[in-house]
């Protein structure tokens, strides 16, 4: 049998505070917040093309003992173009760095990985970085690409 | 132009225009090893009136700084190095530091491997957020743990608030408890 302790309920502070007299409302908070992050902009791009340009140099791994660590790497590159990109309303990057995680992620350490799935991804997010805003269906075109891979993969 | 300001929402209801809030005062704590996704959310942070106390690389180094200090707020990311976000979580809450191990945890994620579902679950954050999220997703989850009153569980090897949510009122029979304590408010 499972014991379930129930501790009393307590008020934080910050309920207490953010009751308080004065205050901001949120349309004043969100047009404040995309103010600051504004100046960002320029840096999340940046990073992202670095990162892509880091993923894009990644040797394949040598062996069977390479595959984690190299898919390690990988997977924290990805990560980091969503961690990068995902203030600035680039969906698109967003989900094609979720399908990469989610394809090294469900890939399995003690087999050789086909890294031709890591140059698709990396071309895709540059075609996706260079892609005019009006070219909706062919970004459109690029993510089911992708998500055509993670599907034959691992029969997502 | 009329403005009505509207008292902010509790946990589950979406966040008004109109919503006002007072973070003044409160002391927050990020943590992410990413210096860049750190100065995003500060950034984001200080456009809601919250100001950053203490911005930290590691879960080590928030640690250090846990033991000595109260904290009203933290965010931390999931996935760093060494010591993880879950991990993290789950030392704070089973740390009997007072208040901190209670404090409101809201925990960002880029992705969540398979593997971590459970975790992510079970660690005793109050709210995971997976990004790409917006200013008014962050904002409005800082407003729900503020409103955050699920008392806290423990079962087996899971401590933090109830895992159960109630966003809305009961409606089924009466429960035995109520019963009980119906009755003894009548006697």
């Amino acid at each position: 049998m499972t014991t379930v302790i129930t501790h009393n309920r307590r008020r934080s502070r910050l309920s207490s505070l953010i009751d308080q007299p004065g205050g901001i409302s949120t349309r004043i908070a969100l047009k404040q917040a995309a103010e600051n992050l504004a100046g960002l902009e320029s840096q999340s791009l940046a990073l992202v093309e670095e990162t892509i340009q880091k993923l894009a140099d990644m040797s394949p791994p040598a062996s069977i003992d390479e595959v984690h660590d190299k898919l390690k790497e990988a997977y924290a590159l990805s990560a980091g173009i969503i961690d990068a990109a995902g203030p600035f309303a680039r969906e698109d990057l967003c989900r094609a760095a979720t399908n990469l995680c989610d394809l090294l992620d469900g890939s399995p350490v003690d087999q050789m990985f086909d890294w031709r799935i890591i140059t698709v991804h990396a071309q895709s997010f540059r075609l996706l970085l260079i892609l005019p805003e009006e070219q909706a269906e062919a970004r459109k075109q690029v993510l089911a690409s992708l998500q055509e891979v993670l599907k034959a993969k691992l029969g997502a | 132009m009329s403005f009505t300001a509207t008292r902010s929402p509790g946990i589950g209801e979406a966040l008004r225009e109109s919503a006002v809030f007072n973070f003044e005062g409160a002391v927050t704590m990020v943590i992410d090893d990413s210096p860049f996704a750190l100065e995003l959310t500060m950034r984001a942070l200080n456009g809601f009136g919250l100001k950053t106390r203490h911005a930290c690389a590691s879960a080590v180094e928030a640690i250090s700084i846990l033991k000595e200090n109260p904290i009203d707020l933290i965010l931390v990311d999931s996935d760093m190095p060494g010591m993880t976000g879950f991990e993290f979580v789950r030392w704070l809450r089973r740390s009997k530091l007072e208040p901190n191990a209670f404090a409101p945890v809201i925990m960002t994620a880029a992705h969540v491997r398979q593997s971590q579902v459970a975790e992510a679950r079970d660690c005793g954050a109050n709210f995971l957020i997976t990004k790409p999220f917006s200013s008014l997703t962050l904002l409005e989850r800082i407003v729900w743990v503020s409103r955050d009153n699920r008392p806290f569980m423990e079962v087996g090897d899971y401590l933090g608030p109830d895992r159960r949510f109630k966003s809305e009122p009961y409606a089924g029979p009466e429960r035995r408890a109520d019963e009980i304590r119906r009755k003894a408010g009548k006697e």
